[in-house]
């Protein structure tokens, strides 16, 4: 296909496909890969949730009860899948082609590099998808109760706002990988950042308050905070409009300067030779 | 040329071994410092897991089940020693499908040396490896969280040592799995993770159910969990738990035994089939 003389959304939509049924192709062709994140993602969600138990009063599914109880691990498990697609899914692309050799191509086709590497993200957020899934009925059949969405129209828009802001942040990371050798470890550290910092796993209020300042300048700390807020009827941070006024800003600031910061990287890896050296 | 045999032949192979796998860590000093920094993070997480669920109660509620108060000292012995087994899975079952993957095995696997020689080297590093996350993330936290039990820590560090020899078995047998099956890194994820969950990393054993109990008795990780929290949190001695230091000496025999007969075993029928070269 010539896509110089198609429209630009037909041509979106075509390298949208391209790419995201080449990545699918590259994940079904590991099946040890696949079964083995259908195992490790919830066994990870099970592990946390028996060393939480040694703290609860009784036992964790009865505790909380303004909380969600085991429903607000739940959605720490949902984030923490969701943030390592933006990381590693979206962070790793140029790095993959970078390792298997293919970026030189990747990058000379008369494509938009944003289109294929969201066309992987997709990819993922549909095996993120399965897996969520599957692990909901999991947790239903050992009785850990049934997670149920509050507010299911305020949830897709609060996720959506959380998927915008990821993925900018994941662009500015995939950015970064032209920059950066030790993008793994630097990568993993933001990871546990992410975890630790941001509300995902427990609430801020539970870190002592120098540190929870810190908490409240990263944005993702209010994209979680208003995910679990429409799913379970949390209280909010910050009163409930200003925090979603403050979202939506910080999520389309994360993708323009994501954007810019891939484009600007690229342009100067371009200019320095070092697209397939880092 | 000059040719040496006999045990210093030997000695100088695995003193070469030992300094490649050194060299390794001190060229990618990142990874290192997420190998000491990851078990400090974990901690933290279930600590402000646990405190959101626990409350103002938190602290009593642990103690309950667990018979100490010190949280931070109990996660971070459990924390430590898992980071210690996933290390050695990675470092002697993944470093054969390393070779493999740069190319240098068959060269690894023709140089006069022994096998067994040669896995043992990998586990030499690992010694000196794992004793420095011992040092920093045990030693530093007791210190500072438990000054009293500082001199208890060489103790627990005996345990480590004894500990370490049984999961060097399990490191032998994943080589082998390596070697035939390929693709390591998603099983040493899942396997890890099977260790974190089954050898109480962040618990007590007995939470779980009896019949997974029965597979957290044949992991050496449980022992030494088990065994370093009642030296550091609960005074006992070496003497005291001499019982689980026994189970942990029979297991440091059986498992390189079996561990090594295996690797043997896969990787004579690789050699048979061309897998080697394979990927």
């Amino acid at each position: 296909m010539n896509s110089q003389n198609t429209s630009p959304l037909l041509r979106f939509v075509a390298e949208f496909r391209a790419a995201f049924m080449k990545d699918l192709r590259s994940y079904v062709r590991y099946p040890a890969w696949m079964v083995g994140e259908f195992i490790s993602t919830p066994l990870w969600f099970f592990f946390f949730a028996l060393g939480v138990t040694l703290f609860a009063p009784t036992s964790l599914s009865s505790s909380l009860p303004q909380e969600g109880g085991m429903s607000f691990f739940f959605f720490g498990f949902v984030f923490i899948i969701l943030f390592g697609t933006g990381m590693w899914g979206i962070g790793q692309t140029v790095r993959n082609e970078q390792m298997a050799g293919t970026l030189e191509q990747f990058f000379l086709t008369p494509a938009s590099r944003v289109t294929l590497i969201i066309g992987r993200w997709a990819r993922m957020f549909l095996t993120d998808a399965l897996i969520i899934g599957y692990t909901t009925l999991l947790l239903y059949l050992i009785g850990g109760g049934f997670v149920t969405l509050n507010d299911p129209a305020l949830f897709v828009f609060s996720l959506g706002l959380y998927e915008l802001g990821l993925i900018g942040f994941g662009f500015l990371f995939a950015g970064l990988t032209m920059r950066i050798r030790s993008y793994n470890t630097i990568s993993n550290l933001v990871f546990f950042g992410y975890m630790v910092l941001t509300g995902a796993l427990f609430p801020i209020s539970v870190i002592p308050v120098p540190f929870r300042y810190l908490c409240m300048i990263i944005p993702f700390t209010y994209f979680n905070d208003l995910v679990r807020h429409a799913a379970l009827a949390t209280p909010t941070i910050l009163s409930g409009a200003l925090e979603y006024a403050i979202a939506a800003l910080l999520s389309v600031c994360m993708l323009a300067i994501g954007f810019v910061g891939f484009k600007k990287i690229e342009d100067e890896a371009r200019m320095r030779g070092t697209i397939a050296t880092s | 040329m000059r040719t040496i045999s006999g045990y210093k032949a030997t000695v100088g192979a695995l003193t070469a071994i030992f300094w490649k796998g050194m060299k390794h860590y001190t060229r990618y000093p990142g990874s290192f410092v997420l190998i000491l920094v990851m078990p400090f993070l974990f901690t933290l997480m279930i600590f402000g897991m646990g405190q959101f669920v626990g409350g103002s109660n938190a602290s009593a509620n642990f103690a309950t089940r667990t018979g100490t108060t010190n949280i931070l000292v109990y996660e971070i012995l459990g924390s430590a020693v898992w980071m210690i087994g996933w290390v050695v899975v990675e470092d002697v079952g993944v470093a054969l499908r390393d070779e493999q993957m740069k190319g240098t095995l068959e060269q690894n696997f023709l140089a006069p040396v022994n096998r067994f020689t040669l896995l043992i080297g990998l586990s030499l590093t690992d010694i000196a490896i794992t004793s420095l996350v011992f040092v920093v993330v045990v030693g530093v936290t007791t210190i500072i969280m438990l000054p009293a039990a500082f001199l208890n820590l060489l103790q627990a560090f005996l345990i480590l040592l004894v500990g370490l020899i049984p999961l060097f078995g399990i490191g032998f047998l994943f080589a082998g799995f390596v070697l035939k099956f390929k693709e390591p890194y998603i099983f040493t994820q899942i396997l890890n993770l099977l260790f974190a969950t089954l050898t109480g990393t962040y618990y007590p054993v007995t939470l779980l159910p009896y019949w997974v109990q029965f597979l957290s008795g044949a992991l050496p990780q449980t022992y030494v969990i088990e065994d370093m929290r009642q030296i550091v949190l609960a005074n006992q001695t070496l003497v005291s738990i001499y019982g689980s230091i026994f189970v942990l000496l029979v297991l440091a025999l059986a498992y390189p035994t079996f561990g090594y007969a295996i690797f043997k075993y896969l990787e004579k029928k690789a050699s048979v089939t061309g897998e080697f070269s394979k990927y």
